[in-house]
């Protein structure tokens, strides 16, 4: 996903991109283990900053923790700031960046991105209710939620990327998509358990059916797209693998590792990541209140829709996120109070199944390429399929079975302190979904779209995806979740 | 390599045809992921989602 701005000549380090991985899950570790220190009564990240909706912008910042109320909302803001400066300072240092750069193209990114963040809380973009609009003195609102500040985000960076691209060139250093959704998926996963906890055997069942978006995404969209590159679009297999990789299974990563496996030139598959996140920011702007116009009677069909039909994790966890804010929103102005997380966290799970095969994927292809096809001296090694494992997905692993033991199998005191401690991670999973949204929309120029010759390649993913993706992944999505609601609040 | 390079590659490159192992593939992937997709259809009949 962050390889958009990156020059095609340059070679991509496998190496670079497993480091990021595993720095996603060192910062995500962090950053839960921090959050449930609270539960001993030590608050340690009560001053991150927290944004409410507003109609007083002075009101709309505050610490999470009253303990750092002392803060105000400004001081919590600038300590959030800074603690995510030295961190992801500190990790892009292990990446082989130039720190200086990063620090300084950081903070534009944090400000633009989270300023956008408190654009989309103001009260007529994000009240919802009949009750909130009678609270902030309002005859209408957007009633997009406070989460409506990721479309702000999006909406930012795609500004500066077609309209301002020396600014966004300038910004490149810290526009690193991939590397913060890692970090908010690993921290997702305390989230998802607390939530799953409530409903152990509603979490089960939604379980169960995200393996019908593994044979769907691995064994149906991949050869159809694989086909339609083929032979209506004649692409030679070299472009054509991780062309149907990043469409059918999940973008950028899927791209790379099955582009890698087929010794593929790097340019190839970098170039195929350019597009899937253009067309994934396209996705995150229609889908999701196409959702919320056509599904929020079916909240967990439209969640696994979308961790079906958006094609980068970044995009479709976030997306998700969205889609669950919107339609959360939609059923409570009906007199439907749903509990928060089911969406999301089906979204999630899809997005989590289709990832964890995708080593096993690019072994596959390795194998019948450097066996059938390309013969030759560099054969494929059962290694990589560990090599290619996107490796944030065992933080998120860890963190959701630790916090579901946390929650069901420890102390009833420990179990009723977690979910505020999840709550207090949680800030920062907001934070980095915004820098994610950001990143992505700083990184989608559009005219690349209109590029001759690119435009070949943009025809196979806009035949593919709205020929058929977006389409078989609703109806597969409700084959298996319609009818099933999320619980009701209490 | 350049962009350039690679635009003009995409737009020149000669067509290669379907090897039979690609073809086996295409099928193979298919004919498993449909069958594959109607098991879990009936097994979502049969076990349904619990609340």
């Amino acid at each position: 996903m962050s390889d958009l701005a990156v020059n095609v000549s340059e070679p991509i380090a496998l190496k670079a991109r497993l480091n990021e991985d595993w720095l996603a899950v060192m910062i995500g570790l962090v950053i839960f283990g921090s959050a449930l220190v609270s539960i001993s009564g030590t608050d340690l990240l009560g001053w991150a900053v927290t944004t409410s909706v507003y109609t007083d912008v002075a009101q709309a910042l505050n610490p999470f923790a009253k303990a750092y109320a002392w803060l105000g909302g400004g001081g919590a803001l600038l300590v959030t700031y800074a603690a995510l400066l030295v961190v992801l300072s500190l990790s892009v240092v292990t990446l082989g960046a130039d720190v200086k750069k990063f620090a300084i193209a950081f903070t534009a990114v944090f400000a633009i991105a989270y300023g956008s963040w408190i654009i989309g809380s103001y009260a007529y973009i994000a009240a919802v209710t009949p009750a909130e609009q009678q609270k902030f003195g309002l005859a209408w609102s957007l009633k997009l939620t406070n989460e409506g500040g990721f479309i702000v985000a999006l909406l930012s960076g795609l500004v500066i990327a077609n309209f301002f691209p020396r600014f966004a060139e300038w910004l490149k250093d810290a526009i690193r998509p991939e590397l913060y959704i890692k970090i908010a998926i690993v921290i997702l996963g305390a989230t998802v358990a607390v939530t799953a906890a409530g409903r152990l055997s509603l979490a089960s069942s939604l379980l169960v059916r995200g393996a019908a978006a593994i044979v769907e995404a691995y064994l149906i969209y991949w050869a159809v797209i694989y086909y339609i590159s083929r032979k209506w679009f004649g692409f030679s297999r070299e472009w054509s693998v991780p062309l149907a990789s990043g469409i059918s299974i999940c973008g950028v990563a899927a791209a790379i590792a099955t582009g890698g496996a087929i010794r593929a030139r790097p340019a190839v598959p970098i170039l195929v990541s350019s597009l899937v996140v253009v067309f994934a920011v396209v996705e995150v702007l229609i889908l999701p209140f196409l959702a919320q116009t056509f599904l929020w009677q079916e909240p967990l069909v439209a969640g696994a829709w979308i961790g079906l039909a958006i094609k980068t994790d970044g995009a479709a966890v976030a997306g998700g996120g969205i889609t669950e804010s919107l339609i959360m929103a939609k059923a409570a102005a009906e007199g439907i109070k749903y509990q928060p997380g089911w969406i999301l966290a089906t979204t999630t799970t899809v997005k989590i199944f289709i990832d964890i095969f995708i080593g096993i994927w690019a072994f596959i292809l390795g194998y019948i390429w450097t066996n059938h096809i390309d013969k030759g001296p560099d054969k494929a090694k059962p290694v990589e399929i560990w090599q290619r494992f996107p490796k944030f997905i065992l933080g998120f692993l860890f963190v959701f079975a630790g916090s579901l033991w946390l929650a069901i199998g420890s102390t009833p005191e420990i179990a009723k302190a977690l979910p505020a401690a999840a709550g207090e991670a949680n800030i920062f999973r907001v934070i980095f979904f915004i820098l994610t949204f950001f990143s992505i929309g700083v990184l989608s120029d559009f005219r690349k779209l209109w590029q001759q010759d690119f435009g070949k390649l943009a025809a196979v993913y806009f035949v593919s995806l709205f020929g058929f993706v977006i389409w078989v992944g609703l109806l597969i999505s409700w084959l298996f979740f319609s009818g099933f609601k999320p619980p009701l609040a209490s | 390599m350049s962009q350039s390079d690679l635009k003009n590659e995409i737009s020149a490159a000669a067509v290669e045809p379907l090897l039979p192992v690609e073809k086996k593939l295409i099928g193979w992937s298919l004919g498993l992921g449909i069958g594959l997709l109607l098991v879990l259809i009936a097994l979502n009949h049969f076990v349904p989602i619990k609340l």
